[in-house]
């Protein structure tokens, strides 16, 4: 049992280079469905107790991010609908659902 | 009140599961609607990724002359266990990799499923894309008999339907044969990026005689920051793949974000000199159903089959997948082909495509692996120890800087032990095997 959840050394941690998602995704092509959002914090009261916040972090296209208030927002329009968020939330408390036909990524090469 | 729209037979996702499903279906007759939420199909797919032909060329045997949008062949593949500084490559090269049509190729999604589409319309499927599948319609008996999609009116009736939705497989939960969501340790995110290089940067690279010479990389160690994972390196005519996966609840508990684990690899002093002056194409990421066997949700029920990535059918160990996923497509198709025969679509005739699951590789080897996914759970200490050792190992034999090569040998020996107790060693041994199904 010990030898799991082991903190990451930080001197490994600081190897990770910082990345701006929006260069990465810039080579993405998407449908963004204007009229509704595929996903949705179900209740914001519940990320307030969240100490942790994973989904700002493992998000690999930095979905969740915090504005001002330390309130997470949904930036859906970047979505690749993995569905990370959906089972990886601690609380489960991210709404997912498939963004409508024909809307969202549209991978080129995949 | 219009028509009922009806098929013989329903697909929901046109991913390699499903297009196979379909082909089948289709060669025999059958009247086959496959159902795609994406604008075409592979435009919500990616992998790393590799396609075996021998799954293919049973479902269509003929592919080959079909012009088939592969990369390259793989006639060079194997493993690099990367530490920090160096690298050690266990890597197999071999004239026997080249035959045609090969083994295996590497590819790109978006373009094969599009192309693997177009041959079950070839045969009379009805490919229906930009459409979600929201739930099935069941009869008063319970029994699945079509589904309901958002478009207006948009029901559709078909006394079977064979969802292959995908690892995010929401209907396969929601018509009760998943009692749960997918387990965080036992699913892994994959991030990838395409990028371009010249096609004669890439052959030279990667020592490649020409276009008909490709590698597919698998590596292992600090690609992942030495958390069990994997990353990948494949050669496309003139472009490579690259990418890490590993658990999601790995990145989830040491608050990884998957693209600097991504930009941390690409930056090793190993890997960098592969991508220089590449231009990146595209990023994407995608989940890896690990769940295996013993965690599979069932596989049909009245009416309704499952197969591919909703039911799991991946063996991480091999990066396989797309390969049960079209064996166990063509298995489902058959089964209803036969259904129709009988007029019986009951779960009990259904089961006929279990029986033909289990007598194939796709069963015996997803249960062989069984444990795969609990081992790497249970030791994330493994990839690093190893790894590691491999690599101080190979620095220590290739030295030559007159030291005895019996104390160079006790000097390996002993860098094994200042990492893991003997003991440890035998009990990652023991568990490896385990879960190797030993």
């Amino acid at each position: 049992m010990s030898e799991k959840f082991q903190p990451l050394d930080p001197a490994l941690r600081a190897t990770l280079p910082a990345v701006n998602v929006d260069d990465m995704i810039s080579g993405v092509k998407y449908y963004v469905d204007e009229d509704e959002s595929h996903l949705w914090i179900k209740d914001h009261a519940i990320c307030a107790h969240c100490v942790e916040k994973p989904c700002t972090y493992f998000c690999p296209v930095n979905v969740y991010t915090l504005d001002g208030e330390g309130k997470v927002m949904v930036g859906y329009q970047a979505c690749v609908e993995c569905g990370s968020c959906r089972v990886g939330c601690p609380f489960l408390n991210i709404g997912w659902k498939l963004p409508r036909g024909g809307f969202g990524v549209a991978y080129k090469f995949g | 009140m219009t028509e009922k729209l009806s098929f013989d037979a329903i697909v929901v996702g046109a991913g390699p599961a499903g297009v196979s499903a379909a082909i089948t279906m289709a060669s025999k007759g059958l009247h086959v609607a496959v159902i795609e939420r994406g604008r075409f199909a592979g435009s919500k797919n990616l992998f790393g990724g590799v396609l075996y032909t021998s799954a293919i060329g049973d479902v269509l045997p003929d592919f080959a002359k079909r012009n088939p949008p592969f990369e390259r062949p793989v006639t060079e593949q194997g493993y690099w266990l990367m530490s920090p500084d160096s690298v050690v490559r266990l890597m197999h090269k071999s004239q026997a990799y080249k035959v045609e049509p090969a083994e295996a190729y590497t590819a790109l999604r978006a373009k094969f499923d599009a192309w693997y589409a177009e041959q079950a319309a070839s045969f009379g499927a009805l490919l229906i894309p930009k459409t979600n599948v929201i739930d099935l319609i069941r009869d008063a008996q319970g029994r699945v008999i079509g589904v309901q999609t958002d478009r207006p009116q948009g029901d559709v009736y078909a006394p079977v339907v064979i969802l292959s939705e995908g690892v995010n497989n929401l209907l396969t939960q929601k018509a009760g044969l998943s009692k749960v969501d997918l387990p965080p340790n036992l699913v892994a995110l994959s991030v990838k990026e395409v990028i371009a290089l010249p096609q004669a940067a890439i052959e030279q690279r990667f020592g490649l005689a020409g276009a008909k010479e490709g590698v597919a990389i698998d590596i292992f160690g600090d690609a992942t920051l030495g958390l069990p994972g994997t990353a990948f390196l494949y050669a496309n005519k003139t472009s490579v793949s690259i990418g890490v996966g590993m658990l999601l609840a790995e990145f989830v508990q040491h608050k990884l974000r998957p693209h600097e684990v991504l930009a941390r690899f690409k930056n090793h002093p190993v890997i960098k000199p592969y991508l220089q002056g590449g231009e990146q194409l595209e990023y994407g990421a995608h989940l890896i159903p690990e769940f295996g066997y013993d965690r599979m949700p069932k596989l049909l029920a009245d009416g309704v089959m499952v197969a591919g990535d909703a039911a799991g059918m991946v063996d991480a160990l091999h990066r396989e997948g797309t390969n049960l996923a079209m064996t166990a497509g063509k298995f489902a198709g058959l089964t209803a082909v036969e259904a129709h025969k009988a007029q019986d679509f009951s779960a009990r005739f259904l089961r006929m495509y279990r029986r033909k699951l289990n007598q194939s590789f796709v069963m015996k080897d997803l249960k062989q692996y069984r444990r795969m996914g609990d081992f790497l759970g249970e030791s994330p200490h493994f990839m690093k120890t190893y790894v590691d050792f491999a690599n101080d190992a190979a620095l220590r034999y290739f030295s030559a800087h007159g030291m005895a090569k019996r104390d160079m040998e006790k000097e390996i020996v002993n860098s094994l032990w200042q990492r893991r107790s003997f003991f440890g060693v035998a009990r990652d041994m023991m568990k490896l095997l385990r879960g190797m199904g030993a």
